[in-house]
């Protein structure tokens, strides 16, 4: 039965309806259609971008490279970020001072990073070089390497997100009940086992979370791609969203960008709720 | 297996306490004698907990000393005291099975994979968990982890004693019953001294050989069930045990007598006893009532609450006093009517201060 007080729904149904089901239906539609720069408008094509999406190695070699950097760098996140938070939970004295210094990096805007890591990163002009050559390395090619590009981008976004898997954790430890830890001691573990025993199980609903919430986040590393290496050289730091981003918004191949959008979102969907119920298995057990 | 003596023990979380009220538990002298089951009564924040603590060494105490079996522990580890406790909450090693819990403390003594398969049988067949070994242990009821931490403690061959805080109170009133039941079994069976933790006096009384009861960081007496029940040593003990509490009435001083105006008692002897601050205890199970007589004391019923097989009754004496009386009659009782309250001599405790006399 629709009542008068259902009426003052419609303001925000409607605003919902046209910021996130429009688009979503709209790019459906689009990604059926040939709309480019030189024919814009919504004709019919059947499945033909996706077909074309199938075969562009291009798109699947991203999506390669986003899994590696994706688990290289949520992995060094994971366990920089439980160490730095096993360090300020024990020790809390200075803790406090620590705890707003990591949370710089996280707090800082993207582009503004990406653009003093470009100048650390600096070949010639770059401080990074030049502390190296101190101790007679290099000068080492971060940016305009394959592999330096690669692995300049993984140490910004560890860099950048460390302090965000620091909080959670250390939000987890502080939570933590203190029973066990006496249970332990009266069993006479040393401190590893009742790390391996006590902390980590105690920990792992929380280490999920953060975990699967780092990898939806890194699925979408675009601006520090952006800035640092515009994906190259080559395509040696080419991301998916960077990918569709080329496609889309500098080819203005909107019908094919809208399939790759489309495919991605769906892969993602499954991979990460995949990942999910993995990490359950492994790290909580099976039955929960 | 130990004796364990506490010599002046005592314990402030203030680095500088300043007199004995900063004191969570004030210095005491007591022993724990090799074997048998003992429980530390009283109520919250009383101090029970940091005894407990200190005893295992999960505290060091900032005042005098530990003695197991003579030899002074009072700064060495937990690990090296050998002491199994548990906790109010079962903890168990989630990601392990049942065996896997049972054998991780020899796991960490670095026993023999053997060896540890022989004891972790012995025990898991004493709790009656074998045939539940290899399940996952965080699938198990509350009362069958709070055997595994249990067992845990009961693994060890070297135990000098079980201490138990508060165990039982996340478990079915059924299930404390019979895991009670299965404590005091063990305790035969292996000879480990047991200290149970516990604010509920009748899981005390019915699991211990000697009770201690805590006040305010102080230990208020020890000794057996009967004792404390028929010769509490003051009021607070006296209140503490027994349910309803102990009644107390006002007295006055009459040449050598002690007259209780409330029973009409008056032939009390006074022996040494200064007047003031005199009362007189008697438990509620202790008098009963008939229908009113020429002479004796009478009483007004105020409420009577049945408790299935035993009558509780609350009483107003003549002069105002109020008491209860606790009752086995069967017969019905009418709020409002008078009865005649009698009492035997020698239940009649003398409290001056609050202390016995």
């Amino acid at each position: 039965m629709l009542k008068p007080k259902h009426f003052f729904l419609l303001p925000a149904l409607i605003t919902l309806a046209a910021i996130i089901l429009f688009p979503l239906i709209f790019t459906v539609r689009v990604s059926f259609s040939s709309w480019d720069v030189f024919q814009a408008g919504l004709d019919f094509i059947g499945g033909r971008n996706y077909v074309r999406l199938f075969e562009d190695t291009r798109f699947w070699e991203s999506l390669l490279r986003l899994s590696g950097m994706s688990f290289i760098t949520v992995t060094l996140q994971y366990v920089l970020g439980f160490a730095l938070a096993l360090a300020v939970w024990k020790n809390i004295t200075g803790g406090r001072v620590f705890r707003v210094l990591f949370l710089v990096p996280m707090m800082t805007t993207p582009v503004v990073m990406s653009v003093i890591w470009r100048t650390v990163f600096h070949e010639s002009l770059g401080p990074a070089n030049d502390l190296l050559s101190m101790i007679g390395i290099g000068p080492v090619p971060w940016l305009s390497s394959a592999s330096g590009a690669f692995i300049s981008v993984v140490i910004v976004e560890v860099w950048q997100w460390t302090p965000f898997m620091f909080l959670l954790l250390l939000a987890g430890l502080v939570s933590l009940p203190r029973e066990p830890y006496l249970a332990a001691a009266i069993d006479g573990a040393s401190p590893t086992r009742t790390f391996w025993q006590v902390t980590f199980p105690l920990m792992a609903p929380i280490s999920i979370g953060a975990i699967i919430i780092r990898l939806i986040e890194a699925s979408k590393i675009m601006d520090t791609v952006y800035v640092m290496t515009s994906g190259g050289p080559g395509t040696a730091t080419e991301t998916p969203s960077y990918y569709i981003y080329i496609r889309g918004l500098r080819d203005f191949q909107v019908g094919y960008s809208a399939a790759l959008s489309l495919a991605y979102l769906v892969l993602m969907i499954i991979t990460l709720t995949i990942i999910a119920k993995l990490l359950m298995r492994f790290l909580v057990g099976k039955d929960d | 297996m130990a004796e364990i003596a506490l010599k002046n023990l005592g314990h402030s979380y203030f680095a500088n306490p300043k007199s004995e009220e900063y004191y969570a538990l004030k210095p005491v002298d007591l022993v724990w004698e090799d074997g048998k089951t003992y429980a530390l009564l009283g109520p919250s924040g009383c101090g029970k907990t940091t005894m407990l603590n200190t005893i295992s060494g999960l505290l060091h105490p900032s005042h005098g000393q530990l003695l197991f079996d003579g030899r002074d522990v009072t700064q060495t580890s937990t690990a090296e005291r050998n002491i199994a406790q548990v906790f109010q909450f079962p903890v168990i090693y989630t990601t392990k099975t049942v065996r896997g819990n049972l054998s991780f403390p020899l796991e960490c003594r670095n026993w023999d994979p053997k060896d540890i398969g022989k004891r972790v049988a012995e025990v898991s067949e004493l709790l009656e968990l074998d045939d539940i070994l290899d399940l996952p242990a965080r699938r198990l009821t509350a009362d069958q982890k709070q055997l595994i931490s249990l067992g845990r403690g009961l693994v060890r061959d070297d135990v000098s004693a079980v201490l138990l805080d508060e165990p039982l109170t996340v478990i079915d009133p059924q299930m404390k019953f019979s895991l009670r039941r299965k404590l005091r079994e063990i305790n035969r069976q292996t000879g480990i001294t047991m200290i149970l933790v516990t604010h509920d006096q009748s899981e005390a009384m019915s699991f211990a050989d000697e009770v201690v009861v805590m006040n305010d960081g102080r230990v208020q007496q020890s000794g057996r069930p009967e004792q404390l029940f028929e010769r509490p040593e003051n009021t607070f003990v006296g209140y503490f045990i027994g349910s309803p509490p102990i009644n107390l009435f006002n007295v006055d001083v009459r040449n050598d007598s002690l007259v209780c105006p409330a029973l009409d008692l008056s032939d009390i002897p006074r022996g040494q006893l200064q007047p003031g601050s005199l009362q007189i205890g008697v438990r509620p199970e202790h008098l009963s009532f008939s229908d009113p007589t020429d002479n004796g004391a009478l009483a007004t019923v105020e409420a009577c609450e049945d408790l299935g097989i035993d009558k509780i009754l609350s009483l107003r004496a003549a002069n105002g006093e109020f008491f209860k009386v606790k009752s086995r009659a069967r017969q019905k009782i009418d709020i409002g009517r008078k009865l005649a309250i009698s009492v035997a001599a020698k239940d009649v405790l003398v409290f001056q201060d609050g202390k016995l006399a």
